[in-house]
């Protein structure tokens, strides 16, 4: 067995252990490179900018735990620049395993800015149906949340003074881990109550979304962790995602070397064996 | 019955595909209603469907802890988790926090579910960069072009990548604006009219492998 055999059944652990070391010590160290921003994630930034005070901001939070490393803090960025924008925030979830986190970053962030549950924003929590769930709200939003997650009727919350409908709704951001999310909210939703949508998304799912993106289908994109570094740059408070970004970094580019020295082994032993085919 | 376990469903599937198709483009109040009472059904169903996927659930795993079947032990867990989470979740009234204290339901939930399922997620890190060493390999004109398209993507998405190759993060943007975008939209078009083309033949009733099997 030659040395570029050997090499390509390296340990899986010893990749491990470099993995982990390369996510850890940026994480302890960091370096806080620069980050550029994309014209997918200034889209959401800019459409939510260009919003007066008061307008009516949907907040679904379409993920579970497993994705919280990346959602959460595209959340809590949304949610700062909204906030501070004073707008009406109305947050839901399609994700029943999500509730609960939901509920909690709403709460987090707005009683970081204070704001008043039920005056300044509300939280309708999780309702079966998915895409019924949707179309519903386009129809009437009392009877799709006849109460919000709290218990109190909707309908009597000064949030949701003038908002009857989903066409009341003037922006609506889904921060989607997979189906249920930002395809499921274009067509159940926008393409038939003309609101004006956005999307936040894992890194894993990012690329499909791309055609509704460049079809103007959605008017921006926030791509995985990368993408809520680049709105906690623009909302300008640096939060977690942007101190991940080091270490996504070096975990990038450990990848990047791993395949290229796998390739480079490869290609050794593939040639070491044509060449003790040939002496045969 | 031939009427009951054929010809009712194939008439009602028939019907309803035709009203709600026409609806989408019917605007009128009346046709609006229809639509926001046929939601609310669909969410009672979805309501049941939950129940009837948990007590489904319940029983199989009843019967692998009965039996003592290989493993049964994980299904005792798995029965022990969801009685212990549905009791304080019936208790907490489906709450996570009142007044900003966790309940028994939410503690569960944050100390449980929440690292269990990132735990699970992050893992997964570990294993693409093994599988990314043991597998990655251009074999192939078309596993090289692949690969090199990933690395691009893979410095481009990373500010360490743009600070070296500053010029990565535009080639990155043209590779998932131009190349990614047609290639998914073709796969995406050809996936709707195969949903399209299925859909009419359900409603026509020449699809009909969801009434299932059995005698007639």
């Amino acid at each position: 067995m030659t040395f570029a055999d050997r090499m390509l059944r390296l340990d899986r652990r010893i990749i491990f252990l470099l993995v982990g070391l390369c996510t850890l010590i940026p994480l302890l160290y960091p370096v806080g490179l620069a980050i550029n921003i994309s014209s997918e994630v200034r889209g959401v930034y800019d459409y939510i900018d260009s919003l007066p005070e008061g307008s009516v901001f949907l907040l679904s939070l379409d993920f579970d735990p497993a994705s919280k490393p990346e959602l959460y803090p595209q959340a809590i960025a949304l949610l700062r620049h909204a906030f501070r924008k004073n707008l009406r925030v109305l947050g839901m979830t399609l994700w029943v395993s999500g509730t609960g986190m939901a509920e909690q970053v709403i709460g987090q962030v707005a009683s970081e800015m204070g704001k008043v549950n039920g005056k300044d924003y509300v939280f309708f929590g999780w309702s079966p149906g998915v895409s019924a769930i949707i179309i519903s709200m386009g129809q009437d939003l009392y009877k799709a949340f006849p109460s919000d997650y709290y218990g109190r009727p909707t309908n009597t919350l000064a949030v949701l003074q003038g908002v009857k409908t989903l066409r009341d709704v003037n922006y609506v951001v889904s921060l989607a881990a997979g189906t249920a999310g930002i395809e499921t909210w274009y067509v159940f939703g926008k393409d038939k109550y003309r609101f004006e949508l956005g999307g936040g998304c894992t890194g894993v799912i990012a690329p499909g979304l791309y055609p509704l993106l460049r079809s103007g289908q959605i008017n921006g994109l926030i791509g995985g962790l990368r993408g809520a570094a680049e709105y906690e740059v623009l909302v300008g408070k640096k939060g977690r995602a942007v101190a991940g970004m080091d270490a996504q970094s070096v975990t990038h580019f450990t990848i990047i070397i791993l395949v290229g020295l796998c390739n480079v082994f490869y290609f050794l032993s593939r040639s070491a064996q044509r060449r003790s085919e040939q002496h045969r | 019955m031939i009427f009951f376990r054929r010809t009712l469903p194939l008439l009602i599937t028939f019907v309803c595909g035709i009203v709600f198709m026409a609806q989408y483009y019917v605007p009128h109040p009346s046709s609006e209603e229809l639509l926001t009472t046929v939601n609310k059904w669909l969410q009672i169903i979805g309501g049941f469907a939950l129940i009837l996927g948990v007590t489904s659930l319940f029983h199989q795993h009843a019967v692998k802890i009965r039996r003592q079947e290989p493993g049964w032990g994980y299904s005792f867990a798995l029965y022990a988790g969801m009685v212990g989470t549905i009791a304080v979740g019936l208790l907490a009234k489906g709450k996570e926090s009142v007044d900003g204290g966790l309940t028994a339901f939410g503690w569960v939930y944050s100390y449980t579910m929440v690292p269990l399922q990132g735990t699970m997620f992050a893992i997964l890190a570990f294993f693409i960069a093994s599988a990314a060493y043991r597998s990655f390999r251009a074999r192939s004109r078309e596993a090289a072009v692949l690969l090199i398209a990933a690395v691009i993507v893979m410095i481009g998405r990373v500010p360490l990548g743009e600070y070296l190759i500053p010029i990565s993060g535009d080639i990155t943007q043209w590779i998932l604006n131009v190349l990614n975008a047609s290639v998914r939209r073709a796969i995406l078009i050809g996936i709707s009219l195969g949903a399209v083309a299925l859909s009419l033949k359900i409603i026509f009733g020449i699809e009909r492998s969801y009434l299932g099997g059995g005698k007639e």
